[in-house]
């Protein structure tokens, strides 16, 4: 408790004021907004350019998808959560894989010795993804594979043949693949991205596997354009906005140059962003990224279906405002994020734990946000209107700010050769790095608050709370699993499969691979085995 | 700058959350020390042998994945096989309060969870390179 002495009375007379009055982004917010800085003309929600939702009826029509995150340990462990979060109100599964899942390393290999179902579940094989998906209709569910290419062929290749062992048509699935190589691992940082994996043949080993897609699965999302993981460094909301988009037009441009047409492809890429704590600001990002997307589809690249202009997003609340500190502040916190992710128009969202500063969610936490996200549904009242913040002054000029610095942004990109020159050149990397020491300048001086850390912090705070912990004996089972798999299987087809793969790589370099990994999962090669032969193909070694 | 105190930063392991070491590194050289930065995916033998190569005042280490018992554990053990354990270790990140006891009661030097603001940290590097 605060002594006595401390308590500040003249603060209480005066009047607390705020630090300033700009925006997360840095934009300057006035004294009050009024009719003429709103846009005059304002389309209806789920007519183009679907700044107000994507659907006329919004939620009235169907709510968002309850999609958390979840994935840890042994693929049975995974499996016991999921099925839990199942029976507790999660209405789509949203499966994270461990680091060296992620990146394409088994679980015998030495790097990943201290990592193994730490972020996530560890899966190597096909007979893995069947125990982490047991009892679990994959025809009944819709499910994101959280893996970043290329190692998202081998998982997405493991969906696909699970579902022809159980005869489920692969044409019934519905899901989504983040498949993307620069951003799905921690964003777009230079190392994180080229350390594995050499970054242009990931990027088209992922257009391999969304051309297989868009022919074979109709309702399969081909990518998820990740710009939580962007805006997670430590970036703004513009910048997330440009890097995002700027990329996604690569992956475009990539398709476009593959022969797919337009309307056959837009419609199946997906976004995945993030809510910060900036509530006006993250609503207008929303809606600006809609309307932004949806001429970029119509305008640049011809698209004629409404659908190839819809920007579907996912949301995950950011964890960057979420505090070790006073843990409970971030039940609070992640509300308001999931508030302003409901009246942005979002189409599925993952409300960030408040133990996040501590760990993985524990069944508690986990459920909490799905409670979180039941009680704005049901309680509140602000599903029962489309778009209730449309036509607020304030929203609506954030709104057109936020488009005209991002688009002004994405125009520099685009002068520097687009998104992956950007990246490949290190000039990503350093606007990340400064957006960080910004960030922290700004808590350092005050000028931006974080309760519990820099206005109201207790030293020496004691606090209970539950923590999750993974099981001891984990990494050594998965060891002892994969050695025991690697076997007991027909050497001989595997040796073959991977060396048909590889010389396929060689020999076809413009042809699609993502065949080739199916037959290899088939024949029982493990994730680690897949990877290594793609990299030999390109003359890659993993230095360690 | 004559005698700047030399610092080993970088993440080991798996994980490439580097927020921190980014952030870390900045304000230590805004500090006036010499940062070796070696990012990401270093193994606990790569931090031993910067350290033989490098010869810094401290090693700074930074976990957000729940690594950092058993990597920590093992760099204390490699440092002390290699006659190095005079140089200290400290550790930032994402680390849960009970980890805390352990990772001191191991022997790393200071730990810095989420949320600490910049001078203690700086202060408390200063003390450990001065000692």
């Amino acid at each position: 408790m605060k002594a006595l002495e401390k308590i500040e009375y003249d603060r209480y007379l005066k009047g607390e004021k705020l630090p300033h009055f700009r925006s997360l982004s840095g934009i300057e917010l006035k004294e009050f907004y009024t009719h003429d800085d709103s846009l005059q003309d304002l389309p209806n929600p789920g007519v183009f350019p679907f700044t107000r939702g994507i659907y006329k009826d919004m939620y009235r029509g169907r709510l968002w998808t309850r999609r958390p995150q979840s994935g840890f340990g042994l693929p049975a462990e995974s499996n016991q959560r999921i099925l839990y979060l199942l029976s507790k109100g999660m209405t789509g599964l949203n499966i994270d894989f461990d680091v060296a899942t992620k990146l394409g390393l088994d679980p015998d290999h030495p790097l990943a010795e201290g990592e193994t179902g730490l972020q996530g579940t560890s899966v190597a094989t096909l007979e893995d993804m069947d125990i982490l998906f047991k009892g679990i209709p994959l025809d009944k569910v819709s499910t994101t594979l959280i893996v970043n290419a290329p190692y998202s062929a081998i998982i997405m290749a493991m969906y696909l043949l699970l579902a022809h062992k159980r005869q489920i048509e692969i044409s019934s699935l519905i899901g989504t693949n983040m498949n993307c190589a620069i951003t799905q691992l921690v964003g777009p940082t230079f190392q994180s991205g080229t350390h594995f994996f050499p970054v242009e043949p990931a990027i088209k080993i992922a257009c391999d596997v969304m051309e297989y897609c868009i022919n074979n699965i109709p309702r399969w999302n081909i990518i998820n354009i990740n710009s939580r993981n962007i805006r997670e460094t430590g970036v703004n909301a513009i910048q997330e906005i440009a890097f995002a988009f700027s990329l996604a037009l690569d992956y475009v441009r990539s398709l476009l140059a593959r022969g797919l047409e337009i309307d056959h492809f837009a419609p199946r890429i997906a976004f995945f962003s993030c809510i910060h704590i900036d509530f006006l600001e993250e609503i207008a990002k929303l809606r600006a990224m809609r309307r932004i997307w949806a001429h970029l589809m119509k305008d640049t690249f011809g698209a004629k279906n409404p659908r190839s202009c819809w920007l579907k997003i996912a949301i995950q609340t950011s964890s960057l405002p979420l505090t070790a500190q006073q843990p409970l502040n971030n039940i609070v916190r992640a509300t308001i994020q999931t508030l302003a992710a409901i009246l942005g128009g979002s189409q599925s969202i993952h409300t960030t734990s408040y133990d996040e500063g501590y760990s993985l969610p524990t069944e508690e936490s986990h459920v909490l946000g799905i409670r979180t996200q039941q009680i704005i549904a049901y309680e509140t009242g602000v599903c029962r209107t489309a778009d209730p913040l449309g036509g607020s002054y304030a929203i609506e000029k954030l709104t057109s700010e936020i488009e005209e610095r991002a688009l002004a942004l994405m125009e520099i990109i685009e002068k520097k050769g687009g998104f992956l020159e950007c990246f490949k050149s290190g000039w990503i990397e350093s606007q990340i790095n400064e957006a960080r020491y910004e960030y922290a300048r700004q808590l350092e001086s005050g000028e931006l608050i974080q309760i519990g850390i820099n206005m109201e912090r207790e030293e020496d705070e004691e606090f209970k709370i539950n923590i999750f912990r993974h099981s001891s004996d984990m990494q050594e089972k998965r060891i002892q699993y994969i050695r025991a798999f690697k076997q007991h299987r027909n050497a001989t087809n595997v040796n073959k499969t991977l060396k048909k793969l590889y010389l396929q790589v060689k020999e076809n370099p413009y042809g699609n691979w993502f065949p080739a990994i199916i037959d290899a999962v088939d024949q029982e090669a493990t994730i680690g085995e897949i990877s290594d032969t793609l990299r030999q193909a390109h003359n890659f070694t993993v230095h360690y | 700058m004559k005698n700047r105190k030399r610092i080993l930063i970088g993440k080991i392991g798996l994980d490439g959350h580097d927020n921190g070491i980014r952030i870390i590194s900045k304000w230590l050289a805004d500090s006036g020390f010499e940062v070796i930065y070696l990012g990401l995916y270093n193994t606990t033998e790569g931090i031993v042998r910067a350290t033989i190569e490098e010869n810094p005042d401290l090693i700074g280490c930074s976990f957000l994945g729940g690594g950092h018992l058993h990597y920590c554990k093992k760099l204390l053990d490699l440092l002390r096989q290699h006659d190095l354990e005079d140089k200290k270790l400290i550790v930032g990140g994402v680390i849960p309060p009970d980890d805390v006891t352990e990772l001191k009661s191991m022997g790393v030097s200071a730990i810095f969870t989420t949320g600490t603001m910049r001078d203690p940290i700086i202060q408390k590097i200063k003390e450990l390179v001065e000692a």
